[in-house]
């Protein structure tokens, strides 16, 4: 059996646990809402009023003017995300994040040591109530598609178990959007069809789906009928790893532009080490005020893990690209090229360890302290304003 | 110019000097071939200004004359023809080479032979000589450690020592080699000069191999000492050298060891290449494990599979020791010791691990290991 843990209201729920006058309050995540940004999550109290996530803050605060804005804490996210990751990692080693707050368990073969399935989720609710005081929904099916709209239908703390065989009468009652995959531009040209429940689509000759949607509609007649063949597959290496952001007013400061290039290559080189990878290729992206987005990448003799080496190509790739006379919109970097935990040592270079000895301890002191503990060079920490999937493996 | 050749020998020093013929279009005439009347032979001759080559081969010269030829069409047009006497005849007022071979005619349009670079010759000056065979073996030995990209150039050369031994070292960066013999007619005082690996390697190419040859190589310094020429009975080549500062590598050579491993060579390298096939998904990695009289050569890939061949070794020092290395540098460093047995000297994973010959002391081959996490 599949198991779809999703943990409810997610962000907005850990700033309530960290700040019990939040608690029963609608609260919304996302920052200074007089800014450029988008909600980040909402609290069920602000959702009643109409906030979701990834609405304008501009939107939300109309629809909410008594709301609690509070701005992003990831790091803090990214803890609590870990500690339930881990209760899930304790009932089965195939676990496939979705994001921070989302992940697909597979506990097959696991019946004979922990019960069946449902008493496994109920008792993964519990371990994570109590270790972190936040809820989970769960749904439980035979596949991946089921138990994600199982582990929505009644949330929060909801719990639906769909018994294997009756998936597709389990879905025929619910409405069309709650289908995943069924994207707006094909709930367009599913329009004049008129249908309303996913028993509709399913009822649905086949051909009639393959015509109006290709291959897409292939899928979608499946996951109508509850049929998934997708394995939970827990994340391998990645290719690449970057950061980037978006400024709240665009930029031409050279001097600002490469704090936060620094601080931007400074996380995707530490990301990557936390992988245990070297990479050979560093990578920058750079989006002008008129959205023309230019990307560069250069490869080095050989693999690295320096923090001084990574940072400082970035910079040289940032150099020769930018174009003084234009204001920057967004920049990211990146690592990509990937080998594991090895590298080519070099005859003449200086005392090998002294750099690798720098950047690791570096790693120490920002697992230990945070970013905020120690800077190094002039950065600026720019505002993260999301997870990335490549985060999300261990 | 009238001159009659064996098609073999016309094609033979073709194929000598082709290496030398420019490709890049910027200056089109060097993607000729100088082809000139010299006594009784004819001397064939290509630069990219980089790397001249001269070769003469034996011919029935009839009347003198000096033309310059497409390199590629002359070689290919020669390659095709049977083996038989080539008649090449140059009409001056128009600059066509009329060639004959049996029932096989062609008519090549040259350019004149003024436009062709003067490529340096030395008259006089110091001239020291070393046995053709030995010299190509220690170019072997040695070029392979050469870096091939540009992005240090002093790395693309061979710092090489005229002295009472001649001894020729090159680097990459992450291995090392250095190879000495004796200098015939040696000096007292040393003169270093930094040769590209790629001249030294086409040397290589064209001396003859085989220990039981006499040849000699004739090496001389052009007089403005910017060139360095080697000479044959039948071939001349001469290589621009690289300026700049060799790294210090006496510093980097390691003083002792703490393991000394003795192995038999083929059985290693074939371990080696076995492994490598494993390492190439997963950054060339070959792990050398040392534990009581026995070396294992492992690599592992995680999405592949693994491998691991063991050989027997006479182990000194630490019993048990690991290191690491990039195949390719490895299997390169044994493919070119002349010897049976080799020793590995290594001190700890992270430092360098030398390579020699159990039998003698003028080569050696370093190679960085490779640092892993595991």
């Amino acid at each position: 059996m599949i198991l779809h843990c999703d943990l409810d209201a997610f962000y907005a729920s850990v700033e309530q646990v960290l700040n019990p006058e939040l608690a029963g309050k609608a609260v919304i995540v996302g920052g200074d809402p007089r800014k450029r940004g988008v909600v980040s999550a909402a609290s069920y109290e602000a959702r009643a009023f109409g906030v979701h996530s990834a609405m304008p803050l501009s939107t939300a605060v109309q629809l909410c003017p008594h709301g609690i804005f509070v701005p992003p804490h990831f790091e803090v996210y990214g803890r609590y995300s870990k500690q339930v990751f881990d209760i899930y990692r304790s009932h089965t080693p195939l676990v496939e994040p979705m994001s921070l707050d989302e992940a697909f368990l597979d506990l097959t073969g696991t019946e004979c040591g922990q019960g069946p399935a449902a008493q496994v989720a109920r008792c993964i609710q519990a371990e994570v109530k109590s270790a972190t005081s936040l809820d989970v929904s769960i749904g439980i099916a035979t596949s991946k598609v089921v138990a994600k709209v199982a582990s929505d239908l009644h949330k929060p703390r909801g719990f639906t178990e769909v018994p294997p065989g009756q998936e597709a009468s389990f879905l025929a009652p619910l409405p069309l959007r709650r289908l995943p995959g069924l994207g707006p531009s094909a709930e367009e040209r599913l329009a004049p069809l008129g249908l309303r429940t996913i028993g509709d689509l399913a009822a649905l000759p086949i051909e009639e789906l393959l015509r109006r949607l290709g291959k897409l509609g292939f899928q979608l007649w499946e996951f109508a009928h509850g049929i998934d063949q997708r394995p939970v597959s827990p994340p391998g290496d990645p290719k690449s790893i970057s950061r980037e952001t978006t400024f709240d007013r665009d930029l031409d400061d050279v001097g600002r532009l490469e704090l936060v290039l620094r601080n931007l290559a400074q996380h995707s080189a530490k990301s990557m080490r936390d992988h245990g990878l070297c990479c050979r290729t560093v990578n920058l992206k750079l989006r002008y005020e008129n959205f023309e987005t230019m990307t560069r990448s250069h490869s080095l003799p050989r693999p690295t893990v320096l923090e001084d080496e990574i940072v400082g190509e970035i910079l040289q790739l940032f150099r020769q690209a930018y174009d003084r006379k234009r204001k920057v919109r967004l920049l990211g970097a990146g690592v990509s090229n990937f080998s594991r935990g090895s590298q080519q040592l070099g005859l003449f270079d200086e005392p090998p360890s002294k750099q690798a000895a720098i950047t690791a301890s570096l790693d120490r002191i920002r697992d230990k302290f945070g970013w905020q503990a120690l800077t190094v060079g002039p950065t600026e920490e720019i505002e993260q304003r999301d997870w990335r999937r490549e985060d999300l493996s261990e | 110019m009238k001159v009659i050749c064996p098609q073999d020998n016309l094609s033979r020093g073709l194929a000598v000097v082709a290496r030398a013929v420019s490709t890049r279009s910027t200056m089109p005439i060097l993607s000729n071939v100088l082809l000139a009347t010299d006594g009784s032979r004819l001397r064939l001759a290509a630069t990219n200004l980089e790397l001249s080559i001269n070769c003469w081969v034996e011919a029935e010269v009839i009347e003198e004359g000096r033309v310059a030829v497409p390199a590629r069409l002359l070689q290919e047009f020669v390659n095709s023809l049977p083996s038989a006497p080539v008649q090449m005849v140059l009409n001056p007022a128009n600059r066509v080479v009329k060639m004959h071979c049996l029932r096989t005619d062609g008519n090549i349009r040259g350019v004149s032979a003024d436009e062709f670079p003067a490529i340096p010759t030395v008259e006089d000056g110091a001239v020291f000589r070393q046995p053709a065979h030995l010299l190509k073996e220690m170019i072997n030995q040695v070029a392979i450690a050469a870096a091939t990209d540009d992005s240090r150039p002093i790395f693309t050369g061979v710092l090489t020592t005229l002295g009472p031994t001649l001894s020729m070292v090159a680097a990459d960066g992450f291995r090392l080699g250095l190879r000495s013999a004796e200098l015939e007619g040696g000096p007292e005082t040393e003169t270093t000069l930094i040769i590209p690996a790629k001249s030294l390697l086409e040397l290589a190419r064209i001396l003859p191999d085989g220990k039981g040859q006499d040849e000699m190589v004739e090496i001389a310094l052009s007089p403005n000492k910017n060139q360095v020429i080697f000479r044959t009975a039948s071939v001349e080549l001469v290589s621009r050298l690289i300026e700049g500062q060799f790294p210090n590598y006496k510093q980097i050579m390691p003083k002792e060891w703490k393991t000394q491993v003795i192995v038999p060579t083929s059985e290693f390298l074939n371990a080696a290449k076995t492994a490598s096939f494993f390492a190439r998904d997963s950054a060339n990695i070959v792990r050398l494990h040392f534990e009581s009289g026995e070396m294992a050569v492992r690599a592992e890939s995680t999405e592949l599979g693994d491998n691991e061949s063991k050989i027997d070794a006479i182990v000194e020092g630490e019993q048990s020791a690991d290191i690491a290395f990039n195949a390719k540098y490895l299997t390169d460093a044994l493919n070119v010791v002349e010897s049976e047995q080799i020793k590995l000297e290594i001190t700890s994973a992270g430092a360098p691990g030398v390579i020699r010959p159990v039998d003698s002391t003028d080569y050696v081959h370093i190679i960085m290991p490779m640092a892993t996490s595991r």
